[in-house]
Protein backbone atom coordinates (compact mmCIF):
# COMPACT_ATOMS: atom_id res chain seq x y z
CA UNK A 1 0.00 0.00 0.00
CA UNK A 2 1.09 3.58 -0.53
CA UNK A 3 2.34 5.44 2.51
CA UNK A 4 -0.41 7.26 4.38
CA UNK A 5 -0.51 11.00 3.79
CA UNK A 6 1.07 13.28 6.38
CA UNK A 7 0.43 17.00 6.41
CA UNK A 8 3.95 18.39 6.19
CA UNK A 9 5.08 16.07 3.46
CA UNK A 10 5.59 17.90 0.23
CA UNK A 11 5.27 14.71 -1.78
CA UNK A 12 3.95 11.34 -0.77
CA UNK A 13 3.29 8.94 -3.56
CA UNK A 14 4.56 6.18 -5.65
CA UNK A 15 4.13 3.49 -8.21
CA UNK A 16 2.86 0.01 -7.49
CA UNK A 17 2.71 -2.27 -10.49
CA UNK A 18 2.49 -5.93 -11.34
CA UNK A 19 3.62 -7.25 -14.70
CA UNK A 20 2.82 -10.60 -16.26
CA UNK A 21 4.69 -12.33 -19.08
CA UNK A 22 3.88 -11.13 -22.60
CA UNK A 23 5.33 -11.92 -26.05
CA UNK A 24 7.42 -8.71 -26.02
CA UNK A 25 8.44 -9.09 -22.38
CA UNK A 26 5.84 -7.89 -19.91
CA UNK A 27 2.36 -6.43 -19.72
CA UNK A 28 0.97 -4.48 -16.76
CA UNK A 29 -1.63 -6.54 -14.91
CA UNK A 30 -2.15 -3.71 -12.44
CA UNK A 31 -0.70 -0.23 -12.15
CA UNK A 32 -1.38 2.27 -9.38
CA UNK A 33 0.47 5.56 -9.47
CA UNK A 34 0.25 8.74 -7.45
CA UNK A 35 2.10 12.03 -7.84
CA UNK A 36 4.91 12.77 -8.09
CA UNK A 37 5.79 9.40 -9.67
CA UNK A 38 4.56 8.06 -12.98
CA UNK A 39 5.45 4.93 -14.90
CA UNK A 40 5.32 5.28 -18.69
CA UNK A 41 5.44 2.37 -21.12
CA UNK A 42 6.72 3.63 -24.46
CA UNK A 43 6.97 1.21 -27.40
CA UNK A 44 10.30 -0.60 -27.07
CA UNK A 45 12.88 -0.92 -29.82
CA UNK A 46 12.25 -4.00 -32.01
CA UNK A 47 14.83 -6.21 -30.25
CA UNK A 48 14.33 -4.85 -26.71
CA UNK A 49 11.93 -6.17 -24.09
CA UNK A 50 9.17 -4.03 -22.59
CA UNK A 51 10.76 -0.87 -21.24
CA UNK A 52 9.21 1.24 -18.49
CA UNK A 53 10.22 4.83 -17.85
CA UNK A 54 9.93 6.04 -14.30
CA UNK A 55 9.25 9.76 -14.13
CA UNK A 56 9.21 12.19 -11.22
CA UNK A 57 6.83 14.95 -12.27
CA UNK A 58 7.86 17.00 -9.23
CA UNK A 59 11.37 17.45 -10.59
CA UNK A 60 13.14 16.36 -7.41
CA UNK A 61 12.62 15.34 -3.81
CA UNK A 62 12.97 17.48 -0.70
CA UNK A 63 13.26 16.65 2.98
CA UNK A 64 10.02 15.12 4.23
CA UNK A 65 9.09 13.74 0.82
CA UNK A 66 8.36 10.04 0.73
CA UNK A 67 8.00 7.88 -2.34
CA UNK A 68 7.58 4.19 -2.79
CA UNK A 69 8.18 2.05 -5.86
CA UNK A 70 6.90 -1.52 -5.82
CA UNK A 71 7.24 -3.68 -8.90
CA UNK A 72 6.23 -7.35 -9.10
CA UNK A 73 7.21 -9.45 -12.08
CA UNK A 74 5.15 -12.62 -12.48
CA UNK A 75 6.71 -15.84 -13.76
CA UNK A 76 8.45 -15.32 -17.07
CA UNK A 77 7.91 -11.54 -17.28
CA UNK A 78 10.86 -9.60 -18.72
CA UNK A 79 11.14 -5.86 -18.10
CA UNK A 80 13.63 -3.00 -18.29
CA UNK A 81 13.04 -0.03 -15.99
CA UNK A 82 14.97 3.22 -16.30
CA UNK A 83 14.30 6.79 -15.27
CA UNK A 84 13.71 9.60 -17.70
CA UNK A 85 16.17 11.87 -15.88
CA UNK A 86 18.50 11.98 -12.92
CA UNK A 87 16.73 12.18 -9.54
CA UNK A 88 17.60 15.20 -7.40
CA UNK A 89 17.59 15.18 -3.61
CA UNK A 90 17.46 18.78 -2.39
CA UNK A 91 18.84 20.25 0.81
CA UNK A 92 16.73 19.19 3.77
CA UNK A 93 15.66 21.52 6.56
CA UNK A 94 15.50 18.56 8.93
CA UNK A 95 13.46 15.51 8.01
CA UNK A 96 14.92 13.05 5.51
CA UNK A 97 13.66 12.27 2.05
CA UNK A 98 12.43 8.68 2.09
CA UNK A 99 12.54 6.33 -0.87
CA UNK A 100 11.42 2.70 -0.63
CA UNK A 101 12.01 0.39 -3.56
CA UNK A 102 10.63 -3.14 -3.53
CA UNK A 103 11.27 -5.36 -6.53
CA UNK A 104 9.81 -8.87 -6.55
CA UNK A 105 10.65 -11.45 -9.18
CA UNK A 106 8.84 -14.76 -9.57
CA UNK A 107 10.51 -17.82 -11.17
CA UNK A 108 11.80 -17.15 -14.66
CA UNK A 109 11.24 -13.37 -14.42
CA UNK A 110 14.02 -11.05 -15.58
CA UNK A 111 14.38 -7.43 -14.52
CA UNK A 112 16.82 -4.78 -15.64
CA UNK A 113 16.62 -1.96 -13.07
CA UNK A 114 18.82 0.87 -14.33
CA UNK A 115 17.66 4.25 -13.06
CA UNK A 116 19.85 7.23 -13.87
CA UNK A 117 21.89 8.98 -11.18
CA UNK A 118 20.53 10.19 -7.85
CA UNK A 119 22.13 13.58 -7.22
CA UNK A 120 22.51 14.54 -3.56
CA UNK A 121 22.67 18.29 -3.12
CA UNK A 122 24.80 19.67 -0.29
CA UNK A 123 22.66 19.38 2.85
CA UNK A 124 20.54 16.53 1.51
CA UNK A 125 19.16 13.92 3.87
CA UNK A 126 18.12 10.66 2.25
CA UNK A 127 16.95 7.35 3.69
CA UNK A 128 16.55 4.87 0.88
CA UNK A 129 15.77 1.18 1.24
CA UNK A 130 15.91 -1.19 -1.71
CA UNK A 131 14.44 -4.64 -1.09
CA UNK A 132 14.87 -7.31 -3.72
CA UNK A 133 12.90 -10.56 -3.49
CA UNK A 134 14.05 -13.02 -6.08
CA UNK A 135 12.59 -16.46 -6.70
CA UNK A 136 15.09 -19.14 -7.68
CA UNK A 137 15.50 -19.08 -11.45
CA UNK A 138 14.85 -15.33 -11.84
CA UNK A 139 17.46 -12.93 -13.18
CA UNK A 140 18.33 -9.39 -12.12
CA UNK A 141 20.58 -6.59 -13.27
CA UNK A 142 20.38 -3.57 -10.97
CA UNK A 143 22.53 -0.44 -11.18
CA UNK A 144 22.24 2.64 -8.97
CA UNK A 145 24.49 5.69 -8.90
CA UNK A 146 24.79 8.29 -6.17
CA UNK A 147 26.34 11.64 -7.10
CA UNK A 148 27.60 13.78 -4.23
CA UNK A 149 26.83 17.38 -5.04
CA UNK A 150 26.04 19.14 -8.30
CA UNK A 151 29.12 18.31 -10.33
CA UNK A 152 28.42 20.97 -12.98
CA UNK A 153 28.54 23.65 -10.25
CA UNK A 154 31.60 22.06 -8.64
CA UNK A 155 29.56 21.85 -5.46
CA UNK A 156 31.40 20.35 -2.49
CA UNK A 157 29.22 18.35 -0.14
CA UNK A 158 30.02 19.14 3.48
CA UNK A 159 26.65 18.39 5.05
CA UNK A 160 24.98 15.12 4.19
CA UNK A 161 22.88 12.53 5.92
CA UNK A 162 22.56 9.33 3.95
CA UNK A 163 21.39 5.83 4.74
CA UNK A 164 21.11 3.70 1.62
CA UNK A 165 20.24 0.11 2.46
CA UNK A 166 20.00 -2.97 0.25
CA UNK A 167 18.44 -6.30 1.16
CA UNK A 168 18.48 -9.19 -1.28
CA UNK A 169 16.35 -12.26 -0.58
CA UNK A 170 16.67 -15.40 -2.66
CA UNK A 171 13.65 -17.57 -2.07
CA UNK A 172 12.76 -17.03 1.59
CA UNK A 173 16.34 -16.38 2.68
CA UNK A 174 18.19 -13.08 3.14
CA UNK A 175 21.44 -13.70 1.27
CA UNK A 176 22.99 -10.24 0.90
CA UNK A 177 22.64 -7.04 2.89
CA UNK A 178 24.43 -3.74 2.59
CA UNK A 179 24.08 -0.14 3.65
CA UNK A 180 25.93 3.06 2.99
CA UNK A 181 25.84 5.36 6.00
CA UNK A 182 27.12 8.92 5.90
CA UNK A 183 26.46 11.40 8.66
CA UNK A 184 28.49 14.24 7.12
CA UNK A 185 30.65 14.87 4.09
CA UNK A 186 33.99 14.12 5.79
CA UNK A 187 34.24 10.53 4.55
CA UNK A 188 33.94 11.74 0.94
CA UNK A 189 37.38 13.39 1.00
CA UNK A 190 39.24 10.66 2.91
CA UNK A 191 41.63 8.51 0.88
CA UNK A 192 40.54 5.23 2.54
CA UNK A 193 36.81 6.02 2.43
CA UNK A 194 35.65 7.68 -0.83
CA UNK A 195 39.01 8.90 -2.09
CA UNK A 196 37.59 12.33 -3.03
CA UNK A 197 35.24 10.71 -5.55
CA UNK A 198 32.16 12.62 -6.65
CA UNK A 199 30.05 9.55 -7.33
CA UNK A 200 29.59 5.93 -6.33
CA UNK A 201 27.74 3.32 -8.35
CA UNK A 202 26.58 -0.08 -7.18
CA UNK A 203 25.79 -2.79 -9.69
CA UNK A 204 24.19 -6.12 -8.78
CA UNK A 205 23.73 -9.18 -10.98
CA UNK A 206 21.88 -12.36 -10.07
CA UNK A 207 21.53 -15.17 -12.57
CA UNK A 208 22.98 -18.42 -13.84
CA UNK A 209 26.74 -19.04 -14.14
CA UNK A 210 27.97 -16.25 -11.84
CA UNK A 211 31.67 -17.05 -12.27
CA UNK A 212 31.55 -16.59 -16.05
CA UNK A 213 29.59 -13.37 -15.60
CA UNK A 214 32.08 -12.13 -12.98
CA UNK A 215 34.85 -12.42 -15.57
CA UNK A 216 32.74 -10.46 -18.09
CA UNK A 217 31.97 -7.80 -15.49
CA UNK A 218 35.60 -7.40 -14.41
CA UNK A 219 36.62 -7.04 -18.03
CA UNK A 220 34.11 -4.24 -18.55
CA UNK A 221 35.21 -2.25 -15.50
CA UNK A 222 38.58 -1.10 -16.82
CA UNK A 223 38.23 2.60 -17.38
CA UNK A 224 38.58 6.04 -15.91
CA UNK A 225 36.75 5.22 -12.65
CA UNK A 226 38.06 3.03 -9.82
CA UNK A 227 35.98 -0.09 -10.18
CA UNK A 228 35.98 -3.78 -9.39
CA UNK A 229 33.63 -6.68 -8.85
CA UNK A 230 33.16 -9.58 -6.47
CA UNK A 231 30.78 -12.35 -5.46
CA UNK A 232 29.93 -11.42 -1.84
CA UNK A 233 27.33 -14.18 -1.50
CA UNK A 234 26.77 -17.33 -3.58
CA UNK A 235 25.17 -16.37 -6.89
CA UNK A 236 25.30 -12.60 -6.22
CA UNK A 237 27.68 -10.38 -8.18
CA UNK A 238 28.48 -6.91 -6.92
CA UNK A 239 30.44 -4.14 -8.61
CA UNK A 240 31.44 -0.82 -7.03
CA UNK A 241 32.40 2.08 -9.24
CA UNK A 242 33.96 5.16 -7.68
CA UNK A 243 35.11 8.36 -9.37
CA UNK A 244 33.90 11.65 -10.76
CA UNK A 245 30.32 11.60 -12.01
CA UNK A 246 31.22 11.51 -15.71
CA UNK A 247 33.69 8.64 -15.33
CA UNK A 248 31.28 6.66 -13.16
CA UNK A 249 28.47 7.08 -15.70
CA UNK A 250 30.73 5.87 -18.52
CA UNK A 251 31.87 2.85 -16.51
CA UNK A 252 28.34 1.93 -15.40
CA UNK A 253 27.22 2.15 -19.04
CA UNK A 254 30.09 -0.12 -20.11
CA UNK A 255 29.20 -2.65 -17.41
CA UNK A 256 25.49 -2.67 -18.35
CA UNK A 257 26.45 -3.13 -22.01
CA UNK A 258 28.72 -6.06 -21.16
CA UNK A 259 26.29 -8.02 -18.98
CA UNK A 260 23.01 -7.34 -20.84
CA UNK A 261 23.54 -10.08 -23.40
CA UNK A 262 24.93 -12.91 -21.24
CA UNK A 263 22.63 -12.23 -18.28
CA UNK A 264 19.38 -11.07 -19.89
CA UNK A 265 19.69 -11.97 -23.56
CA UNK A 266 19.29 -8.29 -24.50
CA UNK A 267 21.23 -6.41 -27.17
CA UNK A 268 24.59 -4.90 -26.18
CA UNK A 269 23.34 -1.37 -26.36
CA UNK A 270 22.03 1.11 -23.82
CA UNK A 271 18.27 1.64 -23.66
CA UNK A 272 17.26 4.87 -25.38
CA UNK A 273 16.33 6.48 -22.04
CA UNK A 274 20.01 6.42 -21.12
CA UNK A 275 21.22 8.01 -24.32
CA UNK A 276 18.70 10.80 -24.92
CA UNK B 1 21.29 1.71 26.02
CA UNK B 2 21.99 3.35 29.39
CA UNK B 3 22.81 0.04 31.06
CA UNK B 4 25.06 -0.92 28.17
CA UNK B 5 26.95 2.37 28.48
CA UNK B 6 27.48 2.03 32.23
CA UNK B 7 30.95 1.12 33.42
CA UNK B 8 30.95 -2.66 33.64
CA UNK B 9 32.41 -4.71 36.43
CA UNK B 10 34.74 -7.19 34.80
CA UNK B 11 35.81 -10.04 37.03
CA UNK B 12 39.16 -11.77 36.63
CA UNK B 13 37.36 -14.80 35.18
CA UNK B 14 35.61 -12.57 32.61
CA UNK B 15 38.90 -10.93 31.73
CA UNK B 16 40.49 -14.36 31.36
CA UNK B 17 37.92 -15.41 28.78
CA UNK B 18 38.20 -12.19 26.81
CA UNK B 19 42.00 -12.32 26.78
CA UNK B 20 41.89 -15.93 25.59
CA UNK B 21 39.23 -15.33 22.92
CA UNK B 22 41.06 -12.32 21.42
CA UNK B 23 44.58 -13.69 21.71
CA UNK B 24 46.45 -14.37 18.46
CA UNK B 25 46.98 -17.82 20.03
CA UNK B 26 43.24 -18.57 19.85
CA UNK B 27 43.40 -20.83 16.78
CA UNK B 28 40.89 -19.28 14.40
CA UNK B 29 43.32 -18.36 11.63
CA UNK B 30 43.27 -14.57 11.97
CA UNK B 31 46.91 -14.32 10.90
CA UNK B 32 45.93 -15.29 7.34
CA UNK B 33 43.64 -12.28 6.72
CA UNK B 34 44.81 -8.75 5.87
CA UNK B 35 41.38 -7.18 5.16
CA UNK B 36 42.63 -5.59 1.94
CA UNK B 37 45.90 -4.27 3.41
CA UNK B 38 47.93 -6.56 1.14
CA UNK B 39 46.39 -4.90 -1.94
CA UNK B 40 46.69 -1.38 -0.51
CA UNK B 41 50.41 -2.04 0.06
CA UNK B 42 50.77 -3.54 -3.43
CA UNK B 43 49.39 -0.42 -5.15
CA UNK B 44 51.39 1.98 -2.98
CA UNK B 45 48.40 3.39 -1.07
CA UNK B 46 49.80 2.11 2.24
CA UNK B 47 53.52 2.73 2.65
CA UNK B 48 54.26 3.51 6.31
CA UNK B 49 52.99 3.53 9.87
CA UNK B 50 50.87 6.66 9.44
CA UNK B 51 49.14 5.09 6.43
CA UNK B 52 48.47 1.91 8.40
CA UNK B 53 46.91 3.90 11.26
CA UNK B 54 44.73 5.85 8.80
CA UNK B 55 43.63 2.62 7.07
CA UNK B 56 42.65 0.88 10.31
CA UNK B 57 40.94 4.04 11.62
CA UNK B 58 38.76 3.97 8.49
CA UNK B 59 37.95 0.28 9.08
CA UNK B 60 36.94 1.09 12.67
CA UNK B 61 34.81 4.18 12.01
CA UNK B 62 33.36 3.51 8.58
CA UNK B 63 34.32 -0.01 7.50
CA UNK B 64 33.70 -3.53 8.77
CA UNK B 65 33.78 -2.50 12.45
CA UNK B 66 30.92 -0.02 11.91
CA UNK B 67 28.77 -2.99 10.88
CA UNK B 68 30.21 -5.78 13.01
CA UNK B 69 30.30 -3.79 16.27
CA UNK B 70 26.52 -3.19 16.38
CA UNK B 71 25.92 -6.78 15.20
CA UNK B 72 28.07 -8.08 18.06
CA UNK B 73 26.09 -5.96 20.53
CA UNK B 74 22.76 -7.15 19.10
CA UNK B 75 23.87 -10.80 19.33
CA UNK B 76 25.01 -10.25 22.92
CA UNK B 77 21.66 -8.69 23.91
CA UNK B 78 19.61 -11.45 22.27
CA UNK B 79 21.75 -14.19 23.86
CA UNK B 80 21.50 -12.50 27.27
CA UNK B 81 17.72 -12.28 26.95
CA UNK B 82 17.46 -15.88 25.80
CA UNK B 83 15.66 -14.63 22.68
CA UNK B 84 16.56 -17.33 20.13
CA UNK B 85 14.42 -15.78 17.40
CA UNK B 86 16.11 -12.39 17.67
CA UNK B 87 19.53 -14.03 17.86
CA UNK B 88 18.84 -16.07 14.71
CA UNK B 89 17.74 -12.91 12.87
CA UNK B 90 21.00 -11.18 13.88
CA UNK B 91 23.00 -14.18 12.69
CA UNK B 92 21.27 -14.24 9.29
CA UNK B 93 21.66 -10.48 8.82
CA UNK B 94 25.33 -10.61 9.80
CA UNK B 95 26.14 -13.50 7.45
CA UNK B 96 24.48 -11.56 4.61
CA UNK B 97 26.10 -8.20 5.50
CA UNK B 98 29.41 -8.87 3.72
CA UNK B 99 30.87 -6.48 1.20
CA UNK B 100 33.17 -8.77 -0.77
CA UNK B 101 33.91 -12.47 -1.28
CA UNK B 102 37.12 -12.28 0.75
CA UNK B 103 35.77 -10.27 3.67
CA UNK B 104 32.88 -12.77 3.77
CA UNK B 105 35.41 -15.63 3.94
CA UNK B 106 37.41 -13.74 6.57
CA UNK B 107 34.40 -13.33 8.85
CA UNK B 108 32.56 -16.61 8.26
CA UNK B 109 35.62 -18.87 8.44
CA UNK B 110 36.82 -17.23 11.66
CA UNK B 111 33.27 -17.28 13.05
CA UNK B 112 33.00 -20.99 12.36
CA UNK B 113 36.40 -21.72 13.92
CA UNK B 114 35.67 -19.50 16.91
CA UNK B 115 32.37 -21.33 17.49
CA UNK B 116 33.96 -24.78 17.35
CA UNK B 117 36.91 -23.98 19.60
CA UNK B 118 34.81 -22.03 22.09
CA UNK B 119 32.33 -24.90 22.39
CA UNK B 120 35.19 -27.28 23.18
CA UNK B 121 37.11 -25.09 25.58
CA UNK B 122 34.27 -23.10 27.22
CA UNK B 123 31.15 -25.28 26.73
CA UNK B 124 27.73 -23.65 27.09
CA UNK B 125 24.43 -25.33 26.18
CA UNK B 126 22.77 -22.17 24.88
CA UNK B 127 25.73 -21.28 22.68
CA UNK B 128 25.95 -24.87 21.37
CA UNK B 129 22.28 -24.86 20.36
CA UNK B 130 22.72 -21.50 18.60
CA UNK B 131 25.80 -22.65 16.70
CA UNK B 132 24.03 -25.86 15.63
CA UNK B 133 21.30 -23.75 13.98
CA UNK B 134 23.83 -21.84 11.78
CA UNK B 135 26.41 -24.34 10.53
CA UNK B 136 29.21 -22.50 8.72
CA UNK B 137 27.13 -19.30 8.58
CA UNK B 138 28.26 -17.36 11.64
CA UNK B 139 29.99 -14.03 11.26
CA UNK B 140 32.94 -13.80 13.67
CA UNK B 141 31.47 -10.79 15.49
CA UNK B 142 28.13 -12.54 16.04
CA UNK B 143 29.70 -15.81 17.24
CA UNK B 144 31.81 -13.73 19.65
CA UNK B 145 28.91 -11.56 20.83
CA UNK B 146 26.62 -14.54 21.35
CA UNK B 147 29.28 -16.49 23.26
CA UNK B 148 29.88 -13.45 25.48
CA UNK B 149 26.15 -12.97 26.01
CA UNK B 150 25.45 -16.58 26.93
CA UNK B 151 28.11 -16.54 29.65
CA UNK B 152 27.18 -13.01 30.78
CA UNK B 153 30.46 -11.26 30.05
CA UNK B 154 30.00 -7.46 30.25
CA UNK B 155 28.91 -6.15 26.85
CA UNK B 156 31.17 -3.13 26.63
CA UNK B 157 34.24 -5.09 27.64
CA UNK B 158 33.39 -7.85 25.16
CA UNK B 159 32.89 -5.38 22.34
CA UNK B 160 36.05 -3.45 23.16
CA UNK B 161 38.03 -6.69 23.36
CA UNK B 162 36.71 -7.93 20.01
CA UNK B 163 37.55 -4.65 18.25
CA UNK B 164 40.99 -4.53 19.91
CA UNK B 165 41.69 -8.05 18.69
CA UNK B 166 40.58 -7.08 15.19
CA UNK B 167 42.90 -4.05 15.24
CA UNK B 168 45.83 -6.11 16.58
CA UNK B 169 45.36 -8.58 13.75
CA UNK B 170 45.33 -5.84 11.09
CA UNK B 171 48.40 -4.18 12.64
CA UNK B 172 50.17 -7.54 12.52
CA UNK B 173 49.27 -7.92 8.84
CA UNK B 174 50.55 -4.40 8.17
CA UNK B 175 53.81 -5.05 10.03
CA UNK B 176 54.45 -8.10 7.86
CA UNK B 177 53.36 -6.50 4.56
CA UNK B 178 54.69 -2.91 4.55
CA UNK B 179 56.98 -4.07 6.28
CA UNK B 180 57.25 -2.21 9.58
CA UNK B 181 59.35 -2.86 12.66
CA UNK B 182 57.67 -4.64 15.56
CA UNK B 183 57.94 -1.48 17.66
CA UNK B 184 56.31 0.58 14.92
CA UNK B 185 53.44 -1.89 14.98
CA UNK B 186 52.93 -1.33 18.68
CA UNK B 187 53.12 2.45 18.20
CA UNK B 188 50.32 2.06 15.61
CA UNK B 189 48.27 0.01 18.08
CA UNK B 190 48.71 2.66 20.75
CA UNK B 191 47.71 5.40 18.30
CA UNK B 192 44.43 3.56 17.59
CA UNK B 193 43.29 3.16 21.21
CA UNK B 194 40.91 6.14 21.07
CA UNK B 195 39.50 4.91 17.74
CA UNK B 196 38.70 1.53 19.33
CA UNK B 197 36.87 3.29 22.18
CA UNK B 198 34.86 5.39 19.71
CA UNK B 199 34.00 2.30 17.65
CA UNK B 200 32.85 0.60 20.86
CA UNK B 201 30.62 3.58 21.69
CA UNK B 202 29.15 3.41 18.19
CA UNK B 203 28.62 -0.37 18.46
CA UNK B 204 26.59 0.05 21.65
CA UNK B 205 24.46 2.94 20.41
CA UNK B 206 23.71 2.07 16.77
CA UNK B 207 20.45 0.25 16.09
CA UNK B 208 20.60 -2.65 13.64
CA UNK B 209 18.44 -0.85 11.08
CA UNK B 210 20.91 2.07 11.13
CA UNK B 211 24.13 0.15 10.54
CA UNK B 212 26.18 0.78 7.45
CA UNK B 213 29.63 1.55 6.13
CA UNK B 214 31.12 4.50 4.28
CA UNK B 215 34.38 3.23 2.88
CA UNK B 216 34.04 1.94 -0.70
CA UNK B 217 37.82 2.36 -1.14
CA UNK B 218 38.32 -0.45 1.40
CA UNK B 219 35.85 -2.65 -0.52
CA UNK B 220 37.72 -1.92 -3.74
CA UNK B 221 41.06 -2.96 -2.19
CA UNK B 222 39.44 -6.20 -1.04
CA UNK B 223 37.90 -6.87 -4.47
CA UNK B 224 41.18 -6.15 -6.25
CA UNK B 225 42.93 -8.57 -3.88
CA UNK B 226 40.88 -11.43 -5.37
CA UNK B 227 42.84 -11.09 -8.59
CA UNK B 228 46.16 -9.91 -7.10
CA UNK B 229 48.93 -11.93 -8.76
CA UNK B 230 51.04 -12.84 -5.74
CA UNK B 231 49.24 -13.14 -2.42
CA UNK B 232 50.33 -14.17 1.05
CA UNK B 233 46.97 -13.49 2.70
CA UNK B 234 43.44 -14.81 2.16
CA UNK B 235 41.91 -11.31 2.22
Amino acid sequence: MLPSPARHQRADGGVLARFTAAPRGAAPASLYQTAPLRLLLPDPEPDEVTTAALLNTGGGLAGGDAVRIGLDLAAGARLTVATAAAEKIYRSLGPPTRIAVELTLEPGAALEWIPQETILFDGASLARATTLRLAPGSRLLAAETLVFGRAARKETVTTLNLHDAWRLHLGDRLIWADALRLRDGAALADRFRFGAAGALATLLCVGPDPLALLAVLRGALAGPARADATQPAPGVLLARILGDATAVRATVAAAILAVRAPLLGLPSRLPRLWTT
Amino acid sequence: MTTAMATPITTEADLGRLLAWTSPAYPIGGFSYSHGIEMAVEVGALRNRADLVAYIAAVLADGAAAVDGPLLAAAWRAAQAGDAEALDAVAVLAAAFRGTAETALESLQQGDSFARITQSAWPDAGFAAFVARHPGRLAHAVAFGAAAGFCALPLRAACYAYLSGFVANLVSAGVRLVPLGQTDGQIATAALIADVARATDMALTTALEEIGSAAPMLDLFSMAHETQYTRLFRS
